[in-house]
């Protein structure tokens, strides 16, 4: 899922000043998992922003913020509240914020959140990255331990030389992502492959910006 | 003799380095290209060291042939993405520089300008694996060059590194991959190094062991404690110690130049290189002592 952080509310403010009425929209995925943008963030955005003597013309959590279409029918509801609306702010991720962007070319469009990567949940609200959306998954040869990833530097043949004790040279706190493919590698048996295989240099092509996709023809290939 | 034949010719290599500075006053980088000259074979310059943002290395590598010291240019993944990268070997090649040391380099996050983007685009075996085919004519993506270049390519490696057999995987890519040279993180444990050179001599390639002189006590717990790689034994801090304050960098000195004597008399590394961090001036004297002038 997108892991998604909420905006400092003195920069949300200033970014916001000038405007004196609101409708807010969040998400039931992500954002409601990540705490940012469901119904309990909505009530205490309304609540704060009224403290500063602001309107809430409205709220909605949207089902899927990123599903552009989807979310169009689901605010037709809302249209009255969301003219009365100098401005839209959205509690979700940059994706979902955009979705509104594109529904509403007449209106000015916030983000609350910053959105910061996408990520396993690990327990209740605690978040790593694993993978980076690279366009071409090379888990295949790494032991499904993703190094582009994991590992600060992004490394595709062995651990640097600033590996300290097992530990990564940029924080104490986390396993060298190359001691952890060396050994996950040597309990499946596949150091072999692990250490014959010199991976290239990564084709970045695929992960240019920006990217598009049309599953449906993906389908007919 | 050029660094490279000094090695293929069995001689035993002594390499130290030269610190590009922070800013354009080379004066003290000047006076310690003036010491070196003459005694060592060649001169590492270290490529934005640490992170930490300095005159290039190729301007350096440069200036050090026309003061009459052989350049080692060090080469980092961290700033340059691979069109970045050969483009520079290429330009280093025409300003006739010959060896160039291929490393991945510290993370941004350990330097002055923690908000840089890091590159890493490609990494020291993939850099590598591009030298040899520059060397060869062709570019990374197998593009036909006009003129190829002729570089004597070496990698870096850590004896002790915890744990090892991950860091030997990637010594034994880097041969792979074409490095000739190796020059090793600092080693304080000859016994230990000594492990280290069997799993070396099974390739073609030749090593130059590291060397970073201990200048007290509190030195040698810091790299113990903060260095990667660096393991400095009980015996060798006792024997600092009994030195007392007044005498622990001479003690250090006469350490470094005992270990590089063994090296040297037993045949078990190609050559050593001098890390003086600062000392620079220290090195001629840490060779004679060595029975190296
Ligand atoms: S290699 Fe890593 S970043 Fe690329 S798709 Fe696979 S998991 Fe994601
Ligand atoms: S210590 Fe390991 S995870 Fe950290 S940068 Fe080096 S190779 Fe990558």
């Amino acid at each position: 899922m997108i892991i998604t952080k909420k905006k400092d509310f003195g920069e949300l403010m200033e970014n916001l000043r000038g405007y004196k009425s609101f409708f807010l929209l969040g998400c039931s995925e992500c954002a409601t998992l990540c705490g940012t943008g469901g119904e309990p963030e909505l009530a205490e955005m309304k609540k704060a922003l009224e403290a500063e003597g602001k309107e809430v013309t409205g709220t909605f959590v949207a089902k899927t913020g990123c599903q552009v279409l989807g979310t169009k029918v689901e605010l037709k509801p809302h249209k009255d509240a969301i003219s009365k609306a100098d401005c839209i702010v959205v509690l979700s991720c940059g994706a979902g914020t955009q979705s509104a962007v594109e529904l509403y070319d007449d209106k000015p469009v916030f983000p609350a959140n910053d959105s910061l990567f996408l990520g396993n949940m690990t327990r209740l609200q605690m978040f790593d990255e694993r993978c980076s959306l690279c366009g071409k998954c090379i888990l295949d040869k790494t032991g499904g331990i993703c190094p582009i990833t994991a590992c600060p530097k992004g490394l595709l043949n062995g651990p640097c030389g600033g590996c300290k004790d097992g530990q990564c040279e940029i924080s104490p706190d986390i396993k060298c992502a190359w001691v952890r493919i060396y050994e996950r590698m040597k309990k499946l048996d596949r150091l072999k492959e692990l250490c014959e295989t010199t991976i290239e240099a990564k084709d970045w092509a695929p992960s240019q910006k920006p990217r598009t996709i049309v599953a449906r023809e993906e389908k007919k290939k | 003799m050029s660094f490279k034949d000094i090695l293929n010719s069995k001689k035993f290599a002594v390499t130290a380095e030269i610190g590009p500075p922070k800013g354009t006053d080379i004066k003290e980088m000047l006076h310690h290209m003036e010491l070196l000259k003459g005694k060592i074979d060649a001169a590492n310059v270290t490529d934005n060291q640490s992170a930490v943002m300095r005159i290039c290395s190729i301007a350096v590598s440069k200036l050090c042939l026309e003061h009459g010291l052989e350049p080692i240019l060090q080469m980092t993944c961290r700033d340059r993405n691979r069109i970045g990268l050969q483009s520079d070997l290429l330009g280093a090649s025409v300003l006739g520089i010959k060896n160039v040391l291929c490393m991945t380099g510290d993370h941004v996050s350990a330097g002055d300008h923690k908000g840089a983007k890091p590159v890493y685009d490609i990494e020291s075996v993939q850099l590598l694996k591009a030298v040899d085919g520059l060397n060869g004519g062709r570019d990374m993506s197998g593009n036909e060059m006009k003129g190829a270049t002729d570089f004597f390519q070496g990698a870096v490696v850590t004896p002790e590194a915890n744990p090892l057999e991950p860091q030997l995987m990637k010594f034994d890519k880097k041969v792979k991959a074409g490095a000739k040279f190796f020059q090793t993180q600092a080693i304080y444990d000859i016994g230990k190094f000594k492990e280290f050179m069997k799993h070396a001599r099974n390739f073609p390639v030749k090593v130059l062991a590291g060397f970073v002189v201990l200048k007290s006590v509190g030195m040698a717990n810091f790299l113990n404690k903060n260095v990667p790689g660096i393991r400095v034994p009980d015996e060798l801090i006792a024997e600092i110690k009994a030195a007392g304050k007044e005498k622990a960098l001479d003690t250090g000195m006469d350490i470094t130049a005992r270990h590089i004597r063994q090296l040297r008399e037993e045949c078990i590394s190609d050559g050593v290189h001098i890390m003086a961090i600062g000392m620079e001036d220290k090195v001629p004297e840490i060779m004679q002592r060595a029975g190296l002038l």
